[in-house]
């Protein structure tokens, strides 16, 4: 009995913390918003810090549920996520009158991302992956009042009922090849039978809807436009991370039979990410709308990481999630502040930005640096393990691509940050008083990029947990 | 017997039908004017928009119906196998109803169950 | 029961899906592309209690996972609903194509 608590930790703690916020919420007395923050936040620490101190691994309820160190490693990339988020957003749900459902919304999604990582079977996969998209479109509309913010949602939950349709119907088409849904009796059954490999394409859309590849990232950029900007950083790092972590696990786990199926079809939409991510990116002159982009060509390059289908690729996946959970929510915690105390969030609004605010400027431009991949932060680490990993199959026309795709990638976020700092603007964005929990969470953000980077642990880390 | 009378049967169906409406077609003559246009409500002309909306707190209910009702789905499986699961199968249910019933008194707190 | 070949119920969960899908893409009511998803999430149910009754009938794999489907469907056409209510609320319009404030 004890071993299930064991297991389940995490996923327990988390339900926990989820009802005591119901049971405040649904308490006689009015608590005062500055307190439920403080509070969620210790609490949020507290599920972080739990989740290093177990190391127990197996499976559960007859092997729908499996937990290893690897697993509990992801999770506690994505629990640290959640919590930085939590820190950026603290000074919009002050005022936000419904903080507390943000809250179960939220870890109702994180919760579904748990269920996902841990699934060792197609209906656990599933349960988990809707658990973790429709509170999504719920949040997506959480500034109530404005218009695209509930255009946002109704695009977002549009296309994710989509994409679960499609998915759902491979899954339905494996299901009747194979006889069951476990994914080691897929894993055996996987063959190159016409039935199996259209269930197997219509899963690969799924999965490609959820981290929008590019012939499946239309959503994208309007929901995150649209989203508050709390919720948009949520999306592009916990969301597409837990659905990256888990579909480079069964991509080559399960379906390792298929692996020169599926090799082909990543490569493809790597190429196309990249490139077309890349191309929109250019043009936009919304930030948030650029970051959209910016991380559709970034999921490019993880797609080339994946392609390596060994544990190299496989961990220079997991340590790029890492090192992009930390650039991109350093760069939407600027984005926050600056957007919660002006509600500009146009790329012109950033010129001349050093005079004013250079801690806040210097903060954006190193997250730059990181998704751009220059030396010596992480993001540059992070893009050469993924390229070995990808080399690693010797394609090197893709290598190739990808290279060169880092170079009109540096264009473009050189671009802003030539903006930030040399160029003009009468009206530029006015000096601002950081509070501290973004300062927090930016410290933390800072300190992951250098850390991850300049220390090679991080990455054998990962491999260790692998092997 | 078999597929060949059902086949001849549909085709029977499809030719009476469509020949008495044919037949009516040339038979009669067809006049075409405004008032035949009018949609008709007992012989009296109608009073106002025909599209009437709906109050929105209807949808309100009909959602909350729909999430619970459907649930109860999940008794099906468990009354199945809880003789054979013993004293855990009644743990699992009370976590589950917990969990619904939570949901329950939210909506109730919020004040979604009050008609307006 | 058994006079019914798969390969009929098949066929029906296929043009399911794909007329879930051809509506999906051409109306333009809101709702309606919800009714096309329900269209879309059915012609899996149809499949899935098909495979485990012809197929693997001593298990009952497929039709558990009807079950889930069945409830995160109205799950998810709930959360969808409240969304259109919120859209229509802030539009005054239930058409996707009125709610473009965001194009490229």
């Amino acid at each position: 009995m004890s071993i299930f608590f064991l297991l389940l930790q995490q996923e327990l703690l988390l339900t926990a913390i989820i009802f005591v916020l119901l049971f405040v919420k649904l308490s006689t007395k009015q608590w005062n918003s500055q307190t439920v923050l403080s509070f969620v936040n210790i609490l949020l620490v507290v599920n972080l810090a739990a989740g290093f101190f177990f190391k127990e691994k197996g499976t559960l309820f007859g092997d729908m549920f499996q937990t290893n160190d690897l697993l509990r490693f992801e999770k506690n990339i994505l629990n640290l996520g959640t919590l930085l988020i939590s820190l950026q957003a603290y000074n919009w749900l002050l005022k936000h009158k419904h903080a507390i459902e943000f809250y179960l919304l939220m870890l109702s999604t994180l919760l579904g991302m748990f269920f996902m990582l841990s699934s060792s079977n197609l209906l656990m996969f599933y349960v988990g992956l809707e658990l973790a998209s429709i509170p999504l479109a719920a949040l997506a509309n959480f500034d109530l009042d404005k218009k695209r913010s509930s255009e946002a949602a109704m695009k977002y939950i549009m296309s994710s009922a989509f994409a679960s349709g499609l998915l759902l119907f491979g899954i339905s088409l494996i299901y009747g090849m194979v006889g069951s849904v476990n994914f080691t009796d897929i894993a055996v059954a996987a063959s190159e039978n016409p039935l199996f490999l259209f269930g197997f394409i219509l899963l690969i859309a799924g999965f490609g809807f959820k981290i929008s590849a590019v012939p499946f990232h239309l959503w994208t950029a309007d929901v995150y436009e649209g989203a508050p900007v709390a919720v948009t950083s949520y999306l592009s790092v916990i969301s597409k991370g837990s659905m990256l972590f888990v579909m480079t696990s069964v991509l080559s786990t399960v379906f390792a039979n298929l692996l020169f199926q599926w090799y082909n079809i990543v490569a493809v939409l790597a190429v196309l990410s990249m490139i077309v991510g890349n191309l929109f990116a250019i043009r936009q002159q919304n930030i948030k709308r650029f970051l959209a982009f910016s991380s559709i060509s970034q999921v490019g390059f993880i797609l080339i990481g994946m392609s390596g289908a060994n544990i190299e690729s496989h961990s220079s996946v997991v340590y790029f999630v890492l090192v992009y959970l930390f650039s991109n929510l350093a760069a939407f915690a600027v984005i926050n502040v600056i957007s919660e105390a002006s509600g500009k969030e146009n790329i012109d609004d950033y010129k001349g930005l050093y005079k004013t605010n250079p801690a806040l400027t210097w903060v954006l431009a190193i997250a730059l640096f990181s998704l751009a991949g220059i030396p010596p932060t992480a993001g540059f680490f992070g893009k050469f393990f993924l390229l070995l990993g990808g080399a690693s199959k010797g394609n090197y026309l893709l290598i190739i691509v990808a290279a060169l795709n880092m170079v009109i990638s540096l264009y473009y976020y050189l671009r802003i940050i030539k903006a930030m700092f040399m160029d003009a603007n009468e009206t530029p964005v006015e000096k601002l008083a950081i509070s501290w929990s973004p300062k927090i969470s930016m410290a933390v953000c800072m300190a992951g990029i250098v850390v991850t980077g300049i220390i090679s642990g991080a990455y054998e880390y990962i491999y260790s947990l692998l092997k | 017997m078999g597929a060949a009378s059902l086949i001849v049967l549909i085709l029977a169906a499809i030719a009476f039908s469509a020949g008495a409406i044919l037949i009516a077609k040339v038979v009669t003559k067809a006049t075409k004017n405004k008032q035949k246009a009018e949609p008709y409500e007992s012989g009296i002309p109608t009073r106002g928009p025909s599209w009437v909306q709906f109050n929105v707190g209807y949808y309100l209910f009909a959602l909350l119906f729909l999430i619970f009702d459907v649930e109860l789905i999940f008794l099906y499986p468990w009354a199945v196998a809880a003789k054979k699961v013993g004293l855990l199968a009644l743990v699992e249910i009370i976590i589950f109803f917990f969990i619904l019933f939570m949901g329950f008194l939210y909506a109730h707190k919020k004040g979604a169950l009050k008609w307006k | 029961m058994s006079d019914i070949p798969i390969s009929h119920i098949l066929f029906v969960s296929t043009a399911l899906f794909f007329i879930g899908m051809y509506g999906l893409f051409t109306r333009r009511n809101m709702i309606t592309m919800l009714m096309a998803i329900e269209l879309i999430l059915n012609s899996v149910n149809i499949n899935f209690v098909v495979f485990n009754k012809y197929l693997y009938p001593d298990k009952l794999d497929g039709i558990f996972f009807t079950i889930f489907i069945v409830t995160i469907a109205a799950a998810e056409a709930a959360v969808a609903i409240a969304i259109i209510i919120n859209l229509y609320r802030s539009h005054k319009s239930i058409d996707v194509e009125d709610a473009t404030d965001m194009k490229y």
